[in-house]
């Protein structure tokens, strides 16, 4: 169950949503060192998984690839996602936290108190950043890599939320890595998060309570399949 | 220190950020006076300037010698002013017309249609159906003249540094952010980026000079300057034995800073 709020937190809980090898992580880890908060992804699905008794593995590969035609008409989805969701509100409630794993601006939408940055970079940084990681990989397969992961993500999110990821209308801000360096990203979303209208106060803290209540009931439900609404 | 480009939809707040912006960093603000700067230039009428830069182009009328002039001539006014390297632009299209300027930060706002639809229905006392019709309009007049000229979609959010969305953020917020953004590295006046700046400013200035010229305005000329040496390029019909050449010559030396012309034109026989 969430646990009671600490009060000494002002600043908003942040949620990075980036294409693979965008150079999100560099930024988040920069914005946690800057505002002394973790900065959490796989983590989050980790206690998800832990929660549910599956694998990390598969709760991955739920979020990552569009499900089938049975999974879809399935309660399924709508299990991972609420254990995910209730993992992420858990964690808000510990303390302020940078969100840089999957589909953190819908996860935590409609909430008071979290700025949703997108972080966009051209192809061609991101292909060489991979070539980088990855010393065997050709220059047509690390494209080929990373327009499948960018067309399975964008697949997922309109299929969960009927959304396009890349709308920036779901974003408080868009960074593009193009011209600013990681870091100076960091500056201009921390001075974001200082902004007034993100400011966590006790009303915010109390909104996230009952919304992590209402999500741990909503699991228990669908994980004891007692659920009486399709998803 | 930032030449800083604001891209909105209208009635989106805007023009609100950017003057609160300009007198947060200090810098001097410029919207639509460089309309008027530019047909000044051009010796036209602001009114006929400002609907070529915000009507829908036909895709024929992209390539008209006189829209080619139109575009050209407020690209030079915008160079001019932007030459000190502050500046905030909240004009039409100034990402794209001062494209290759260093120390260009370009910031796209975003609002939701019903705040940008409120604003309409107070000001001309509109219903919201009109007020709606009204903004759809001009964002499709925009962004077909985007399009057009430029082959972009105005909306993508790669063509910019920032995108705000003042569905959340605050006006003070939306600037903060910028501001701050404008203080990074990426953005410092260094010597080396002076001197690019005096280099586009001096190439606006060539390419407005042959706009404006009767003998090459109908010519796709392009100039790139550098340290006052124009390099002239083109693809320029070969009919009437080198006089052309030496137009071009002698329009780009008279420009003040140009003490070298390069001709790098490409010739070709229209009657094979």
């Amino acid at each position: 169950m969430a646990r009671a709020p600490a009060k000494d937190r002002l600043v908003a809980i942040i949620t990075i949503s980036r294409g693979t090898m965008s150079g999100g992580r560099a930024v988040a880890e920069c914005l946690a060192d800057r505002l002394g908060h973790p900065s959490l992804a796989r983590e989050i699905l980790r206690a998800a998984a832990a929660r549910l008794g599956a694998s990390e593995e598969v709760l991955q590969t739920k979020f990552e690839t569009t499900p089938g035609l049975w999974a879809r008409l399935s309660r399924e989805r709508e299990k991972y996602v609420m254990a995910v969701r209730t993992a992420l509100l858990d964690a808000c409630l510990e303390g302020s936290i940078v969100y840089h794993g999957l589909a953190g601006q819908f996860l935590l939408r409609g909430l008071p108190g979290v700025l949703r940055v997108r972080l966009i970079a051209p192809l061609e940084i991101r292909v060489r950043g991979l070539m980088d990681a990855h010393h065997r990989m050709g220059r047509r397969a690390a494209e080929d890599f990373i327009r499948n992961v960018d067309q399975d993500r964008r697949r997922w999110v309109k299929l969960t939320y009927g959304e396009d990821v890349e709308d920036p209308s779901l974003y408080d801000l868009t960074v593009n890595l193009r011209t600013l360096s990681p870091e100076s990203a960091c500056a201009a979303i921390a001075e974001a998060a200082a902004q007034p209208t993100y400011m966590v106060t006790d009303e915010v803290r109390d909104v996230w309570t009952a919304e992590a209540e209402a999500c741990h009931r909503r699991l228990d439900e669908v994980t004891a399949g007692r659920a009486d609404r399709w998803p | 220190m930032a030449v800083i480009c604001i891209c909105r939809g209208s009635r989106s707040g805007g023009q609100a950020m950017a003057e609160r912006l300009a007198a947060t960093l200090g810098y001097p603000i410029l919207g639509r006076e460089v309309i008027q700067q530019a047909a000044e230039q051009l010796g036209v009428s602001a009114a006929t300037l400002e609907a070529k830069m915000s009507d829908r182009p036909t895709v024929w009328s992209r390539f008209s010698s006189m829209r080619r002039a139109y575009v050209v001539a407020v690209q030079a006014a915008l160079a001019e002013q932007a030459a000190s390297g502050n500046l905030v632009y909240h004009g039409l299209a100034g990402g794209l017309l001062l494209r290759g300027l260093p120390a260009l930060m370009c910031v796209r706002l975003i609002a939701p249609l019903q705040s940008r639809t409120k604003v309409v229905m107070d000001e001309f006392g509109m219903d919201v159906a009109e007020a709606e019709r009204y903004i759809r309009h001009l964002d499709e007049s925009r962004a077909r003249w985007v399009k057009v000229m430029y082959g972009e979609d105005i909306m993508d959010p790669a063509l910019y540094d920032l995108v705000l969305n003042l569905e959340t953020m605050s006006v003070e917020g939306t600037c903060a952010v910028a501001a701050r953004t404008a203080e990074q590295p990426e953005f410092t006046l260094t010597d080396a980026v002076r001197d690019r700046l005096d280099d586009f400013r001096l190439s606006s200035r060539v390419r407005l000079a042959m706009a404006g010229d009767p003998d090459l305005r109908s010519l796709e000329l392009e100039a790139d300057a550098h340290g006052g040496v124009a390099v002239i390029t083109g693809h320029v019909p070969l009919r009437t034995g080198g006089r052309t050449g030496n137009r071009i010559h002698q329009v780009v030396r008279s420009v003040p800073g140009v003490h070298e012309v390069r001709m790098k034109v490409d010739w070709f026989d229209p009657y094979p």
